[in-house]
């Protein structure tokens, strides 16, 4: 009898067991549904974006029927959180949209594959080798940059026309585009712009007009407290005025639209990247336009071309192949290009930038214009940034809040921001 | 001793019984009943948590093994990180609002619906109600938009956005926990009517009115209850993550002014990626929540009443 017993307890035990083990191995098995390839797809973006995609992923799913895709979007600062958290698990979407930023981290994590080994159907012939080669880590091609972009001061066309204030202009410096902001504050009642002292890209180009560089070649920081406590004195005097959006506007910033001061019709102008810009056409009834970001004051230009986003495939994706296909299709596939637009930046793929660009209407033609009329202007970008600024972009909205909230003297945060950024990039 | 001629019940029951049955087979009965607890409580809870300890003094970015570092996240967390302590304080203040808050609303509420003739039932579900939706991520994003500028409570008081002013918006955070008083209020109700109706006759024999009867033998007779929930809401409120992060739309802003520790811990997993540092910070919450919970039970021997140890 005994012996019974034990091996009752024993094969329950080992039932028990296997259960736990089935539940958790669950997640990482193939994913299929109804015998097709199912593909998870993941990107960050604005409604328009997320319109486009969704017709995009249609017509992939219309001429590939036996895959189907799931796709899922938020604003920038959810999905990196989010994707941080899934990637750690081992569980990152089959395809995801990623930025320059997460690229060092996640390649030299195991987290991406590499894409050379899917070279059969997905093409990057047609993409410039130099954008090519902005996707590469340690000489492997863990993703490939889906557009370029660069940065704007996009703003509220009529407001800014009916104020009288002269409009903004190419080679237009830090300081004019100050007295344009408090002019406008003056005479519309509302702030000129968001402030920008919360950004770390506002900054970076600030920085690069005045021939300095948010990190040295080497990765480690490449400017002094000097610098920052500079450009926050900068920005934390116009808010003290009323020329930029008070410190409880800024502080909801979240890299969506639909929470800048502009968006919410409480500034006359923000800074953004070009193509996410579209977003605010939606939300702003008086029609928006882009200008060039202010340059340094002996007119060097501190913005740059940025990839403006990546396409990866997850390193543990139980459907390479059909990644592959997907990635393949949203960056060579004419009918995929069409609907896309410039929603993305500017295409990479040459003969699509070339074959749609006389296509593009409303506000992608007015992105395709921009970056024409900075073509040639620009310095060189810089390398992909060291896997610390991730959380550095954080850090730095952070240690500006104290500032606007006037908790701190720009001084005390930028230097608190220099020994957190040192600490960071050693680490 | 000798036996007497009537077995006692044990002897009885012995006799009835055929054999008792080896001590090892029995055990195996209670493994067996226990495995799927033990399991979970294994696998789920003993190993992550002596995982983490071991990652403690490791540095460990999630993608790349974990490499020792001994206990230099612990002398960062103490020496080197001003926003650790700005998260301390702010959880602190955060436990110190939201506990005696809470409770003091859960106690005269358990008081008003004790001495209710009618609709006694409904009244203590409506209350209920937000404890099981509270900890809800979609009740705490209506937080955030009935507290934000252009909300309820801007439009009624004309305050502004709480959410966004640092002076307010742990309050807001707060005022969600206290919300949620129907927990402890219904653990108070329970122990309210457990007070026997004889001794609130006396004490009204004997010329108490409401207060001091309140005072008297409420208060005493409820004080292994309020204590009880004393102690579990303060565990809680120390831990306290989700109100934080959905009020504060994951930033735990305002100037870090809702960045309670959990918020802070998590910014530092997995935001950052310093799984390390972020399980040292873990560890020392959890000693702190131990010692703070043992400082409570040393105190509880000169005010908590055990109606059971008698007249001491």
């Amino acid at each position: 009898m005994p012996g019974h017993r034990t091996k009752g307890f024993c094969a329950s035990a080992v039932a028990l067991a296997l259960c736990a083990l089935a539940a958790g191995c669950g997640g990482s098995g193939e994913s299929v549904g109804g015998g097709k390839a199912v593909l998870r797809y993941t990107w960050w973006g604005n409604p328009d974006r997320a319109e486009r995609t969704e017709k995009t992923v249609a017509l992939f799913e219309k001429q590939h029927p036996d895959i189907s895709v799931q796709t899922s979007f938020s604003g920038y600062d959810a999905y990196k959180q989010k994707l941080a958290v899934q990637a750690s698990g081992g569980d990152a979407p089959d395809v995801m949209q990623l930025d320059y930023r997460q690229i060092d981290q996640y390649a030299s994590g195991g987290v991406l594959l590499d894409l050379a080994k899917q070279k059969t159907v997905l093409r990057t012939a047609g993409i410039d080798s130099g954008l090519l080669a902005t996707g590469r880590v340690d000489g492997v091609q863990y993703a490939i940059p889906q557009g370029r972009g660069t940065e704007t001061v996009v703003y509220d066309v009529k407001t800014w026309k009916d104020s009288g204030v002269p409009l903004p202009r190419a080679g237009w410096t830090w300081s004019q585009w100050a007295s344009s902001v408090r002019e406008l504050a003056d005479k519309t009642g509302k702030p000129g712009a968001t402030d920008p002292g919360q950004s770390e890209d506002a900054f970076e180009v600030w920085l690069r007009g005045r021939g300095k560089a948010l990190y040295t070649r080497s990765g480690e920081l490449g400017f002094t407290a000097d610098d920052l406590a500079r450009w926050w004195t900068f920005t934390d005097g116009l808010r003290r005025e009323g020329a930029v959006s008070p410190a409880e506007q800024t502080t909801q910033l979240d890299g969506s639209v639909e929470n800048t001061p502009l968006g919410r019709g409480k500034a006359v102008s923000d800074t953004n990247w070009d193509a996410p810009s579209s977003g605010y056409l939606a939300i702003v009834p008086t029609g928006i336009a882009l200008a060039p970001m202010p340059s340094g004051s002996d007119g060097t230009p501190g913005q740059y071309f940025k990839p403006s986003m990546f396409l990866g495939v997850s390193a543990h994706t139980g459907h390479a192949k059909e990644a592959a296909q997907l990635v393949d299709f949203l960056l060579n596939d004419p009918g995929a290009a069409k609907i896309l637009g410039v929603t993305r930046g500017i295409p990479v793929n040459e003969t699509i930038r070339t074959d749609t660009a006389p296509l593009l209407k409303d506000f992608d033609k007015t992105v395709a214009d921009y970056q024409a009329s900075l073509e040639g202007k620009l310095k060189d970008p810089p390398q992909a940034p060291p896997s610390g600024d991730n959380a550095l972009q954080t850090t730095f909205q952070r240690d500006y809040d104290q500032v606007s909230y006037e908790r701190m003297t720009p001084r005390e945060a930028a230097e608190n921001y220099v020994t957190e950024a040192k600490a960071e990039l050693r680490s | 001793m000798t036996t007497t001629a009537i077995p006692t019940a044990r002897e009885r029951a012995e006799a009835t019984t055929p054999k008792r049955r080896p001590q090892r087979e029995r055990e195996g009965a209670a493994w067996v009943f226990l495995s799927p607890w033990v399991l979970g409580a294994s696998v789920l809870t003993l190993l992550p948590m002596a995982v983490s300890l071991y990652l403690s003094f490791t540095d460990y970015n999630l993608f790349d093994p974990p490499h020792w570092v001994g206990l230099r996240n612990y002398t960062q967390m103490f020496t080197e990180d001003p926003r650790y302590w700005r998260s301390v304080l702010t959880t602190v203040t955060y436990v110190v609002i939201a506990v005696p808050l809470q409770l003091a609303l859960a106690l005269v509420v358990a008081l008003a619906l004790k001495s209710m003739k009618r609709g006694k039932a409904f009244y203590r579900s409506a209350f209920y109600a937000p404890s099981l939706l509270g900890a809800s991520m979609s009740i705490a994003l209506v937080w955030r938009a009935v507290f934000n500028d252009g909300g309820t409570v801007d439009n009624l008081l004309g305050t502004g956005g709480w959410v966004n002013q640092p002076g307010w918006s742990l309050l807001a955070v707060a005022l969600l926990t206290v919300w949620q008083f129907g927990a402890p209020m219904v653990i108070f109700l329970a122990g309210l009517q457990q007070i026997p109706a004889e001794l609130y006759e006396a004490a009204a024999v004997d010329g108490a009115g409401r207060w001091r009867q309140f005072l008297s033998v409420t208060v005493p007779m409820l004080s292994p209850v309020l204590f009880f929930n004393l102690v579990l809401q303060t565990i809680q409120a120390f831990q306290v993550f989700t109100p934080a992060f959905a009020v504060s739309a994951g930033k735990g802003g305002p100037a870090d002014s809702t960045l309670v520790y959990t918020m802070y811990l998590y910014d530092r997993g997995f935001v950052a990626s310093h799984m390390g540092y972020a399980s040292a910070m873990a560890w020392v919450l959890l000693l702190v929540i131990g010692v703070v919970t043992a400082v409570l039970f040393r105190t509880s021997r000169s005010w908590v009443f055990y109606a059971s140890e008698g007249d001491r």
